[in-house]
């Protein structure tokens, strides 16, 4: 097959690794705008790209419960690091949005909505344990009676290529939740590297276009079965665990379990976990106005349950205690999440535990209820 | 996970479901100190036709500078442009609201939550249990209830108070009475003037007969006087599936997107704030949950 | 002296007791009247009779220095009052009105002692209903003075 045309959907093929550049100038000859990973501040953060000269190549990361570290990698592999510091989740549920403005000075209300146009992201190296969080936030937003408009605009028009993982983190636990470490549907590309070439899975028609040029050749076999075997060797180095066949009834029949208290103890209350947790989507609404009162706006921003105020009803906080507020974390992620939305609301990013500034480890804290007198 | 109670009529809103409509403060009907009525007309006359809700449900109120309060219709649903709302003057929001006069605009969204359970109520007898402001959400049932009297077996009010002018709406007490509901007021504290009962709310159970198999329990107020409710209609032996309760939580969307006002899985947005007890009781009562 | 099922409430000191301490409680007791307004006995006399009203409402009222006679409780039929008659050292520790035209039970509390000692299984029978009475009012008592409905 010739470099000219384009692949069919759900075929694999390869590419030179330089030739990925092309694929990325198709995206942005496209009109999209690229987000990928890139190292900044001793850390891998995902920023606005040029090309493949952003990637981290020849970076890997050590990530364990309250540890992060970048450092350079031996293999110059261009994908070695796992997830992020912070998730795809900035870009489709913005950190900050202006709601609406409203205008009294004519004595008459008018209501502004921003009509701004944002950026059509393409989305470079989502691991697949982001790719199935950002599942999980499509299904909150929306997959109910009412539609998140703003995180609708965003997704429709967002590129994903996928990067399967050719390494793990002792803070990985994607093969529990089942949602890693090869991504098998719900992207436009997805990437596996191999040590002399990237294999490439079309998963949409515009994946398909976007690899238009490039020189890519079809995939055989043997790249194939290269492939899933890097993906094997991937699950091998994934140790921790964390069990899910008796949630959500665990959680809710131990809600005086007195793991909460021995957990409360190490816990600030810092909401790190909710910031850098991929699926985490609380919200609260600011209000503001001029000096003459007569424009108001209001913005929604990222809130957190572990903030004291996010309980207040009249009369105080109805979450007063850490205890309180971390159980609330715990049992929505992995209990009241499920009778919500038909999914666990963990991906085993592990970010939580890498983030935490005591280190505490989510699995190890539902192992704990699970085998000390559970209900 | 039990079956949840919507009785959602169509839902009035742009394709953003955080906007508000702007809406005309009518008039305003002080009903105890601290607690007034505002009446509402909404600006545009088509969202003003179409507007509908069912008793139990809220609407967020927006005040441009100050943010939204979740609040309870408090009128008749069966004429549902009356649109009044019963506020206490509590957080910034509602003691701004305390300073509205008729004529200013405010925004109004919804309406919003589950509803009380008029289908199953119907041939049924109906305790109504609440207490000070609690009263506002159960109005309008009473109100339906009273439109259609024949459609229900006893139905019975139990109210309480602070003190006697902490009371809500007791100058329509008489009509209740005469349209058919027996109506039990007491008051935590009486001051010189008061002849009536004394008394938490739950002891007015002590006045009454219930037959238990064909009672609907539906109560609101404070948690801790749900819980007492809840604990004297079981000992009477109403059926758990028979007891409804509506929860407050804090509220920042009302859409089931903030993330504020869960329960246990429920969203009192969405599942509630209208509760079946039998689908909470694991959850109602724990501590800092 | 039979007790009539209209005056039967679900719950209360009567439907604690076996129907045979029950017949016995009420062969005891005397009916008294009371019109609107009556005093039926004053905080601090001696504690004379245990009392339930049969029809009716009363008030359970305490005199506070400069607040005056202040009314704390209502109760109405079945309800249980005066178990100070049974608790040494025996003196009313509130006053009590009849709040319209009432009957009320009195067992005289000398006697119904005296019967309890003579039959321990009446006896036991008694304060087993006494002490649930006295549990429910302290209950009550304590989320009167929670005060849910205070504005903060």
């Amino acid at each position: 097959m010739s470099a000219a045309g384009i692949p069919r959907v759900a075929a694999s093929v390869v590419l030179p690794k330089p030739s990925f550049q092309a694929v990325l100038d198709n995206l942005r000859n496209g009109g999209f705008t690229l987000i990928g990973p890139t190292v900044r501040d001793g850390a891998v953060t995902l920023e606005e790209i040029r090309g493949m000269e952003d990637l981290p190549r020849g970076f890997r990361d050590e990530q364990q419960p309250g540890h992060y570290k970048v450092e350079k990698s031996a293999d110059g592999q261009w994908f070695s690091f796992n997830v992020s510091a912070q998730s795809w989740k900035q870009f489709l549920h913005a950190p900050s949005i202006t709601l609406y403005s409203v205008n009294k000075e004519t004595g008459q209300w008018v209501l502004q909505r921003p009509e701004k146009i944002g950026p059509r992201f393409a989305f470079i190296g989502v691991r697949p344990c982001d790719l199935h969080a950002i599942f999980v936030q499509d299904r909150v937003f929306l997959g109910d009676d009412f539609r998140d408009p703003h995180y609708a605009r965003r997704r429709e028009h967002a590129f994903l290529l996928v990067v399967n993982c050719t390494t793990a983190s002792s803070s990985c636990f994607c093969t529990s939740t089942k949602t890693g470490p090869k991504a098998v549907n719900g992207f436009d590309l997805a990437l596996t590297e191999l040590p002399d070439s990237f294999l490439l899975e079309v998963g949409s028609e515009a994946g398909s276009e976007m690899l238009r040029d490039s020189g890519w050749q079809p995939a055989t076999a043997f790249d194939l079965g290269r492939a899933t075997q890097v993906v094997q060797h991937t699950e091998r180095q994934i140790h921790r665990e964390m069990r899910t066949d008796d949630l959500p009834q665990l959680l809710y029949r131990n809600l005086e379990h007195p793991r909460w208290e021995a957990v409360a103890r190490r816990c600030l209350s810092c909401a790190n976990c909710t910031m850098v947790c991929p699926t985490c989507f609380c919200t609260t609404v600011e209000d503001s106005s001029d000096l003459r009162a007569t424009a108001a706006q209001r913005t929604r921003v990222w809130d957190s349950c572990f903030v004291l105020d996010f309980s207040h009803v009249h009369g105080g906080n109805l979450r007063p205690t850490v205890r309180s507020r971390y159980r609330q974390w715990l049992t929505h992620k992995l209990a009241s999440w499920i009778d919500q939305f038909g999914m666990l609301g963990c991906v085993g990013c592990g970010r939580c535990i890498t983030w935490c500034p005591v280190g505490i480890d989510i699995t190890e804290e539902l192992k704990a209820i699970r085998t000390t007198g559970a209900v | 996970m039990s079956e949840a109670i919507m009785t959602v009529p169509e839902i009035v809103t742009h394709a953003d479901p955080m906007l508000p409509n702007a809406a005309v403060v009518r008039s305003i009907k002080p009903e105890a100190y601290g607690i007034s009525t505002f009446f509402l007309e909404f600006q545009d006359p088509v969202i003003a036709a179409a507007y509908r809700f069912a008793p139990g449900q809220f609407n967020m109120l927006y005040l441009p500078g100050f943010g939204e309060v979740a609040i309870s219709v408090s009128s008749d649903p069966n004429h549902p442009q009356t649109l009044g709302h019963t506020i206490r003057y509590a957080g910034s929001v509602t003691r701004a609201m305390g300073r509205l006069m008729v004529g200013d605009i405010i925004g109004v969204r919804g309406p919003y939550g589950s509803s009380w359970p008029m289908e199953r109520a119907r041939g049924k007898d109906l305790l109504i249990v609440t207490g000070g402001i609690g009263l506002a959400p159960l109005r309008p049932l009473i109100l339906a209830v009273l439109s259609n009297r024949t459609n229900y077996g006893r139905v019975t009010l139990m109210y309480g108070g602070r003190t006697p002018p902490d009371l809500l709406y007791t100058g329509e007490f008489e009509d209740w009475q005469r349209g058919g509901v027996e109506v039990h007021v007491t008051v935590d504290r009486a001051d010189e003037n008061w002849r009536g009962q004394v008394g938490v709310v739950p002891m007015l159970f002590y006045r009454i007969r219930i037959d238990h198999p064909r009672t609907l329990v539906l109560t609101c107020g404070p948690e801790i006087m749900m819980r007492f409710v809840i604990y004297e209609a079981l000992a009477r032996r109403v059926p758990k599936e028979s007891i409804f309760i509506s929860m407050e939580r804090n509220m920042k969307c009302a859409v089931g997107f903030c993330g504020h006002c869960q329960f246990g899985p429920m969203f009192m947005c969405r599942q509630g704030p209208v509760l079946n007890y039998a689908a909470i009781e694991p959850f109602f009562g724990k501590e800092d949950f | 002296m039979k007790f009539s099922e209209e005056n039967t409430l679900q719950v209360g000191f009567l439907n604690s007791l076996s129907p045979s301490s029950q017949e016995k409680f009420l062969s005891y007791a005397e009916i008294l009247h009371f019109d609107r307004d009556e005093l039926i006995f004053r905080q601090n006399d001696p504690s004379l009779y245990l009392c339930l009203v049969k029809t009716g409402a009363v008030a359970i009222e305490v005199y506070v220095p400069t607040r005056g006679l202040r009314r704390i409780l209502t109760l109405g039929p079945g309800e249980l009052f005066s178990w100070s008659a049974l608790i040494e050292p025996r003196y009313e520790t509130a006053s009590a009105r009849a709040m319209e035209s009432s009957e009320v039970y009195g067992v005289k509390g000398g006697l119904l002692i005296d019967r309890c000692l003579a039959d321990c299984a009446f006896g036991y029978d008694i304060y087993k209903a006494l002490a649930g009475v006295i549990s429910t009012r302290l209950k009550a008592t304590q989320l009167q003075m929670l005060d849910v409905f205070a504005a903060d």
